[in-house]
């Protein structure tokens, strides 16, 4: 999906009744504008968290479900790009001086060349794919990231493909959370990792009283502003509301199959990061 | 496009090539990146597709469906993919609509 803030029109299939597509498509270009406006910027630096707790190293294959127009993916592109950069300059150095013994090592390295990192976009709006691989065009990435329009309780891949599964601020808007769930599981490798990034329970109550103000009263009034569209964004917040708290959420993940299943939160709770692995 | 017969149109199709060339032939039919087939599989049957290239579509053969791909991105939603016959896939003919 989109960014945090977007829309209860993205992403897989919707809890929401009302038709979906056009709306969302017409206000698709303005989505990063309404995140940074909603979220004052701060997406920016959860999305950021999301790839520290990735850590993803060079190699890895990313499923970015419900990835829109591509933050998460770009963002671990230029992660492992940065891993493998940093790997390269330590190699380097240690190169410097090297005794005949580790010459010869060298030449009989049989460590395999490292396979290049890939990432793959799904979303269910194609509009958002679309404006997500003209911007991959024009940021110059390569054939490492790819784009295909799918549901995330129908995932088109295969069994024991991805090294990591992500969805941020995408799965509060599937309508079966458990079979997107089930779902990830298959795709990943075993040893693979599931992380989702999705808004959770703010438990100090100062903060969640503040939280509920800026929520209900701010929040629908930037969107009839910026998007011309107040009800898609009075109700990204009810449906905020309504998605599990950090714990309930985490007992589905563990249904679905996943072990080591934690969370982190950001924020005071108003995001959490979930993490699971498929053994 | 086969823009046969109508002047105005022909000459509007000569403009839009003259101005971008081979930009708009790019754009038309951006290639589809054949190394997702090693992942790619029809989200009902979880099976393996063949990409057609004269119709830019991802096939499940055994289901007979068709998946389209759009500016280079597969949509693999099967409420948005077409059925095909399996008389007129056998024919390959790409004319079917």
């Amino acid at each position: 999906m989109v960014g945090p803030l977007s829309p209860p029109l993205h992403g897989a299939k919707l809890v929401s009744q009302v038709p979906i597509g056009t709306v969302f498509e017409s206000v698709a270009q303005k989505y990063d504008v309404m995140n940074d406006a909603m979220s004052l910027g701060i997406h920016r630096l959860w999305k950021d968290s999301l790839l520290h707790v990735m850590n993803p190293q060079p190699g890895a294959r990313l499923l970015d479900t419900a990835g829109g127009t591509g933050d998460i993916s770009f963002r671990f592109l230029d992660y492992v790009r940065f891993q493998r950069g940093r790997r390269d300059r330590r190699a380097a150095r240690a190169n410097q001086t090297l005794s005949w013994q580790q010459i010869n090592d060298s030449y009989t390295s049989t460590e395999p060349v490292q396979q290049g990192s890939r990432a793959v976009v799904c979303d269910i709006n194609k509009e958002m794919l679309k404006v997500g691989k003209q911007r991959a065009e024009e940021l110059g990435y390569g054939t490492d990231l790819s784009w295909v329009v799918g549901d995330a309780e129908e995932l088109p891949f295969d069994d024991d493909q991805f090294d990591v599964y992500t969805i941020a601020f995408g799965i509060r808007n599937v309508t079966h959370i458990e079979q997107a769930l089930q779902e990830a599981h298959r795709v990943l490798k075993p040893g693979g990792r599931f992380l989702c990034l999705e808004f959770s329970k703010v438990s100090n109550p100062l903060l969640s009283s503040l939280y509920d103000a800026y929520s209900f009263q701010v929040i629908p009034v930037l969107g009839e502003v910026i998007a011309g569209d107040w009800k898609s964004y009075q109700y990204l917040v009810e449906s905020i509301r309504r998605f599990p708290d950090q714990e309930t959420f985490k007992g589905m993940i563990e249904d679905s199959g996943f072990f080591r299943v934690q969370y982190f939160n950001l924020t005071g709770g108003v995001v959490a990061i979930h993490s699971g692995f498929k053994l | 496009m086969f823009l046969n017969g109508n002047k105005a149109l022909r000459s509007i199709a000569f403009a839009r090539t003259f101005t971008d060339g081979v930009k708009d032939n790019v754009e038309n039919k951006p290639q589809f990146d054949i190394s997702l087939l090693e992942f790619l599989v029809c989200p009902l049957s979880k099976k393996t597709l063949r990409y057609d290239e004269t119709t830019n579509e991802l096939i499940n053969d055994e289901l007979g469906i068709a998946y389209p791909v759009i500016g280079g991105i597969p949509n693999m939603i099967p409420q948005d993919a077409r059925m095909i016959r399996k008389d007129q896939e056998e024919k390959e003919d790409p004319t079917t609509e």
